[in-house]
């Protein structure tokens, strides 16, 4: 009881300091989390080290929700021009998610060359352009569905059914936080709303639920629940919870050595810290103006994506594990999100006005301030979109090829890795799966991903099911 | 070996300047879908020689070099008879054509050929799966598609038949299993209760002191939250306690299990079991307005204490017994409670068989405890099913389809069909004339809509049909088909006199709708009948270019007879894959656990469906089933426990865990069989027992050193609340709980900001929780996109997967939801309103009262003084609030 109240008061001391443990680890490590956690299928599970020195210790995910097109951001296609208007021949059944095939459509927008490495890249990005440089650009990476949702389950848990657990969690649950005060793994989707699939997107799937993605807004208090109603005075509210930890204690007490009661009472001094850490963690007032200006926080069409940029470097910054951002909210589909059915120009040249400044503050930011070495940032969406048009300009969905990049975590930058056939159709070159991205952003935190295991039904699940290769440019040191 | 490197060298074995030994780490499958029990790569080891430069001058013959490599290797899976990923290799022409994945054969050049690169092992997975081609023969494949691909000689190859899949026999002593023999039931060691007899036994082997029996007030707690899931009024807990009679706490029992209330809790176990929801999921997350039908008849089979093979038989097979009831018909909707993806399965059918797995799925971890979906794409790693016993048992099911049961009488529901199709042809002769009127206005408003489309389009549909060129018909289908004029538009445009006519139509339209016969009830399940008809349901617009069934047949949706109804064909699925149909299946079981010769089919007298799900639940439900019986007991256990006596309630087999207790299993599950599969006596046996009634409140070193774990029950094990449960705790205490039994599903506020996280599917709620919102949460809309904040943060488990044992979890957002959200905030008011009320401005009595009402005792007196003290200084609502924070609240012990 001694070394506990102790540790109680070492708990409510201020926001800052204590690093190097996660919550569900530092609950772990004390036995305060031991109740064997009875999971779905019955063992326990318990947070661990890296299996080796890890690249990253932070994930910052890039996700546009509704699936850009690469043959229109960063996989130049020639060969559209070329056969402008006729049709894509040559590769089997044509699949498309709506209507019927159109012919091969050029891009609207002009490529050049950025960067000493000279990469190809769209003019509807260039100041994400700017970090050529900087970027490992995949353009052979290839999913399983064309259906918005499943593929969003996808690259969220490596499977296009309901249930599993997300990257995010597993994450999470192999490493997690250095920070306690703060959740592991953190949301914040577009405000227009959530992306497609909902929060079956960090979902824990069978692994407990504190594995989960807890949603951080970009304004008002951060997370539900966060803080009570303003009829609750801060005094009431501490009045409450001292009569509770006396009362918990004294009924502790006859439990001898039950950890699972104690872990509640500290759950309790936890939540309280959480009440005020987190709002301080998003805080971004507390920036300089020039910090907020170079993510575009001047501009009311960068604003909403540049802030959720600028909360995710505060969130790394203060040892979060893995921040999940989503632009592109299911308001209205083909206006809200990167979904360009209607008209590929007007869609990506907008959304990529929202995300071009933020994403390449976010970049130089974190490059400035140091953290670009301890942190991978991935930029994707949930497929590409097809080298065809739909109805004359727009078009419709491809899982057979996607641009995804990654940045950070010491990558080479400047690279090109893969290639997709002349139309963009289909990935060629170094075909790369979801479950190889995965494994390789496992490896960057240091982990194996076939190691990284929770019993499940009997069997040691992975996120990445039985597959999975490194992807070699980009785990090579 | 990374890819990249591999490449690079095999280039240069392709050129011919050495020989390279290749590493290629292939996964047996293209997509398993987290099926496989274990890794499952091969290592497999190329080895390359290339061959002398010279050879590249060697001409190729189809027929002598490359027919017999076919023969012996691709067209196995790539043929005539079985065309994995949609592949023929038999001919040329079906060559180029390629497959799912696109062309697979370039001739002339071969490095762009995908069966030189799969072969070759620079495409992944390498090919042949499983195998490698000798060097030379890659080598050979190399030169004949750089030299043109001829297909000289046999232009048909000898048909292949499907490679056989090997009967692998089940080794005889994997019956030896424990869990694989029937059960056995044991005379018990000793007098008084079995299961004490059996405990004890146990303990004395160990040295251990079982712990003495709870308070009786612990006690009455214990069986009510057991039991019916709520805690016991001051009253309830009054009445036991001053029951002196030597069979008061039998007739607790009973009293408890009468209650509606018993149904409630069970049910609500059964449905993590049945993965139930009352949405589709996936991206519209469609309601599933009769879902809670099913809801309603698991509660009231529970309540009835159906026997469980009785409630088995309905689920799985209730439109096929020999009496069908509307409950029978609801209860098929068990099969029914996959998440749905949502577009047509005939044009998608790949989302049927996983479906289709995911019934398996839940036969086999919920009823037999058995990871039988393990076996989709192999032999099981670990336990002796095999992969035709899978594709047998998809058989048994494979003839199922969705259909809304009609729950009136026969003639009620005949004469509702009849009605509707007399309104349907009305109004369909009706709008049809109206079209024709409004036709010429469409004829002349459509160009002007084309002219909204960008000037290729515009083009193409300018351009006659004839001259279009093969890219204009594309973009000219791909908007005529699209583009719609609405009505508004064409009545601004048209006659007055063809104004007048159109809305005499409509007027007319409406009256006929209006005689359309109001809904009848129906049950949201399963019949027989053939997938490829199934009419559309709400999502299942045809994916347009999808809308051709490909599979058609003579046929209808569902078999009106005469004669007998055929189950569609299924085969085995060779890896697993959709695509690469093995031998068609017949109806089955899993052999290893089959005792005796069972039937496969037991085609009900009308004929209407195959008989094959009864036959299927009469496996399951015979005594002669080792598992179904053992699963059921230990699930009963583990409810009452904290644990089951086999700690993996869904997986008995060789990655589960043994049974702490192997032979009071046995005996229960015997009992269970033997007393009529009544869930209701498994509750009296062990409720009944010392091992039940021990506390939980109880430590001794001794027994702790020998067994931690408690693993062999030398104490009550206490533990925390379901999610449901602490959310019904709350209402009970604070008087607000509307105990209305069944019905449609309650919509309990949601805050804003979560809803919009998720914009698709219904969400019902009031602005205020009031009433309505106040019923027990097993009546919650179960939203599969969207599961209730609140219950979630405790654990719900996924309802997507079946699930025996929930997690439990300790995390600081628990305390916050408890500390902060204003359902508990509310509740909190409600509970001190009514504390006030009852003991108006009497601190003592309302601290008395609280402890009453949220803990079953009254205070000790620390207790009494610290919410004393409280009180003189703070609020009411403030202690109302902490009581619902306590551990003792949060837990049973």
């Amino acid at each position: 009881m001694k070394r506990f109240r102790s540790r109680r008061k070492f708990l409510f001391e201020s926001c800052g300091g204590i690093s190097g443990l996660g919550l569900a680890l530092l609950l772990d490590r004390d036995g305060l989390l031991a109740a064997p956690p009875v999971d779905c299928a019955g063992k326990s599970s318990a947070a661990r080290k890296p299996h080796f020195e890890p690249r990253a210790k932070s994930v910052i995910s890039l996700f546009m929700s509704g699936g850009v097109s690469h043959v229109d951001t960063f996989d130049p296609k020639p060969a559209l021009a070329k056969y402008a208007g006729q049709p894509l021949t040559g590769k089997g059944d044509i699949v498309v998610r709506q209507g019927n095939p159109g012919p091969l459509m050029p891009s609207p927008f002009s490529f050049r060359k950025y960067g000493q490495s000279g990469m190809d890249i769209s003019e509807i990005f260039p100041q994400i352009a700017s970090h050529a440089d900087d970027l490992a650009l995949m353009r052979s990476v290839k999913g399983q569905s064309n259906d918005h949702v499943q593929a969003h389950y996808e690259l969220a848990t490596g499977m296009i059914r309901m249930g599993f657990p997300s990257i995010g969690s597993w994450v999470t649950y192999g490493l997690g936080s250095e920070n306690q005060n703060l959740p592991a793994f953190v949301v914040i989707y577009d405000a227009h709303g959530g992306p497609f699939g909902g929060p079956a997107n960090w979902g824990s799937g069978f692994m407990p639920a504190s594995y989960q993605g807890t949603v951080l807004r970009p304004s008002g208090m951060p997370i539900i629940d966060l803080q009570p109603p303003p009829d609750v005075t801060p005094v009431e509210q501490r009045a409450g919870l001292d009569l509770l930890m006396k009362l918990n204690e004294k009924d502790a007490e006859k439990y001898p050595g039950n950890t699972e009661l104690t872990a509640r009472i500290e759950s309790y001094e936890l939540a309280y810290r959480m009440q005020s850490c987190a709002p301080e963690a998003v805080d971004v007032t507390a920036e300089t103006p020039a910090t907020r200006k170079l993510y575009g926080l001047d501009d009311p069409v960068t604003e909403p994506f540049g802030r959720q940029c600028l909360m995710a470097r505060r969130l790394v910054e203060r040892g979060v594990r893995f921040v999940q951002l989503y632009h592109g909210g299911l308001g209205n589909q083909n206006v809200d999100t990167w979904d360009a059915h209607t008209d590929v120009k007007d869609n990506h040249s907008r959304h990529a006005a929202e995300v071009d400044r933020p994403i390449s503050g976010l970049l130089t930011d974190l490059k400035a301030s140091g953290l670009m070495d301890s942190t991978l940032v991935v930029w994707q969406g949930e497929f590409g979109r097809m080298p065809i048009s739909q109805r004359g300009v727009g078009r419709d969905h491809n899982p057979g090829a996607m641009s995804i990049w990654m940045a950070g975590a010491r990558i080479r930058g400047g690279q090109v890795i893969g290639s997709s056939d002349e139309f963009g159709y289909k990935a060629e070159e170094q075909p790369i799966t979801i479950h190889d991205l995965h494994a390789s952003i496992l490896n960057l935190m240091g982990m194996d991903h076939t190691k990284l295991t929770y019993r499940f039904n009997g069997r040691d699940m992975r996120l990445t099911d039985v597959y999975g290769d490194l992807i070699p440019q980009i785990v090579r040191a | 070996m990374h890819r990249l490197n591999l490449a690079t060298k095999l280039g240069i074995a392709a050129k011919g300047i050495g020989c390279t030994i290749i590493e290629v780490r292939e996964p047996t499958r293209k997509s398993c879908q987290n099926r496989l029990a274990t890794e499952l790569r091969l290592l497999t080891t190329v080895l390359i020689c290339a061959a002398a430069a010279s050879a590249a001058d060697r001409q190729i013959s189809f027929s002598k070099d490359i027919q017999p490599v076919f023969q012996a290797t691709c067209w196995k899976c790539h043929s005539l008879a079985v065309q994995s990923s949609g592949l023929d290799l038999s001919s040329r022409e079906s060559a180029l054509k390629g497959g799912e994945g696109g062309v697979v054969m370039v001739p002339g050049n071969a490095t762009k050929s995908r069966i030189y690169r799969m072969a070759a092992g620079l495409d992944k997975p390498a090919m042949p799966l499983g195998g490698k081609l000798k060097a030379e023969d890659i080598e050979a494949i190399r030169l004949w598609i750089d030299q043109g691909a001829v297909w000289d000689g046999a232009v048909k190859p000898l048909v292949t038949e499907a490679s056989p899949v090997p009967e692998s026999p089940i080794p005889p002593e994997a019956r030896n299993y424990w869990a694989f023999r029937k059960p056995v039931r044991e005379t018990p060691p000793g007098g008084g209760n079995p299961i004490d007899a059996f405990v004890h036994k146990e303990l004395q082997a160990k040295g251990i002191k079982p712990a003495p029996p709870a308070s009786r007030a612990t006690l009455v707690r214990r069986a009510y939250l057991d039991l019916i899931g709520l805690p016991p009024t001051p009253a309830q807990t009054a009445e036991f306690l001053n029951d002196r009679a030597p069979d008061a706490w039998e007739r607790l029992i009973e009293r408890l299990l009468a209650s509606p209330h018993y149904g409630e809790r069970w049910g609500r176990h059964w449905f993590d079991v049945a993965r139930y929801a009352d949405s589709n999921g996936f991206e519209h997350d469609f309601d599933r307005p009769n879902a809670w039908r099913y809801r309603d008849y698991v509660i009231g089979a529970f309540n009835k204490d159906t026997p469980y093979n009785q409630f088995l038989r309905e689920q799985i097979a209730g439109d096929e017994l020999e009496t069908v009831t509307p409950e029978s018909l609801v209860a098929t909707g068990f099969l029914r409670n996959y998440a749905k993806v949502g577009y047509r399965e005939k044009d998608n059918p790949e989302n049927r068989y996983e479906y289709l797995d995911d019934m398996i799925a839940t036969l086999g971890r919920g009823v037999l405890g058995l990871t039988v979906q393990c076996a989709r794409c192999h032999d099981h790693k670990f336990d002796p099913i095999r992969q035709m016993d899978y594709y047998r048992l998809q058989a048994s099911l494979f003839g199922y389809v969705e259909v809304d049961h009609p729950l009136t009488s026969r003639s009620e529901a005949d004469e509702y069909e009849k009605k509707t199709a007399e309104v349907d042809a009305r109004v369909g002769e009706l709008r049809r004339v109206l079209r024709a009127l409004e036709q010429p206005y469409r004829d002349r408003l459509l160009p002007a809509k084309y002219a909204k489309f960008p000037q290729n389009v515009q083009d193409a549909i300018a351009t006659p049909e004839a001259q279009r060129t093969p890219g204009q018909v594309l973009l000219a289908d791909q908007v005529i088909r699209g583009v719609t004029v609405s009505s508004d538009e064409i009545d601004r445009t048209m006659e007055p006199e063809d104004l007048k006519e159109k809305r005499r139509l409509s007027a007319e339209i409406a009256q006929v709708e209006k005689t359309r016969p109001k809904p009848i009830p129906v049950a949201a399940g399963i019949t027989d009948g053939d997938y490829r008809f199934t009419p559309d349901g709400p999502g299942d617009e045809p994916a347009p270019g999808k809308g051709v069934k490909r599979e058609a047949i003579e046929g209808s949706f569902l078999f009106r007879g005469p004669g007998r109804y055929q189950t569609p064909p299924s085969y085995l699925l060779i890896r697993g894959d959709v695509n690469s149909k093995g031998p068609q299946m017949q109806p089955g079981f899993v052999e290893a656990i089959t005792y005796g010769n069972p039937p496969v089919e037991l085609p009900p007298s009308s004929g209407q469906t195959s008989g094959r799900r009864r036959a299927l639940a009469e496996w399951l439900v015979s005594p002669d089933n080792p598992l179904t019986a053992r699963v059921m007991v230990n699930r009963i256990w583990h409810h009452h426990f904290g644990r089951g006596l086999v700690s993996t309630i869904d997986n008995f087999g060789k990655m589960g865990e043994a049974p702490s207790h192997p032979e009071l299993l046995d005996w229960l599950a015997v009992e269970f069989m033997n007393r009529g599969w009544s869930v209701k006596t498994m509750h009296r046996l062990i409720m009944t027992s010392d091992t039940y009634k021990m506390a939980s409140e109880y430590t001794d070193a001794n027994a702790m050193a020998k067994d931690p774990e408690n693993r062999l029950l030398w104490r009550y094990g206490a533990r925390r609340l379901d999610a449901e449960i602490i959310r019904d705790s709350m209402l009970a205490v604070s008087g607000a709980l509307n105990l209305e039994v069944g019905g449609r599903p309650v919509f309990p506020k949601i805050q804003a900001e979560v809803l919009a996280s998720m914009q698709y599917g219904i969400w019902k709620q009031q602005k205020e929780d009031g009433p309505e919102a106040w019923r027990r949460s097993v009546y919650i809309y179960r939203k599969r996109g969207l599961p209730l904040p609140m219950l979630e943060i405790f654990d719900l488990p996924n309802q997507n997967i079946s699930c025996g044992a929930r997690n439990v979890s300790t995390v600081p957002t628990q305390a916050l939801a408890l500390m902060n959200d204003d359902f508990v905030l509310r509740q909190a008011q409600l509970f001190a309103n009514r504390l006030q009320e009852a003991a108006p401005n009497d601190p003592s009595k309302q601290v008395d009262l609280a402890y009453q009402l949220a803990l079953n005792r009254l205070p000790d007196a620390l207790e009494r003084k610290l919410a004393l003290d409280f009180l003189a200084q703070h609020k009411l609502v403030g202690l109302a609030h902490v009581m619902f924070n306590l551990n003792e609240f949060l837990y049973v012990r």
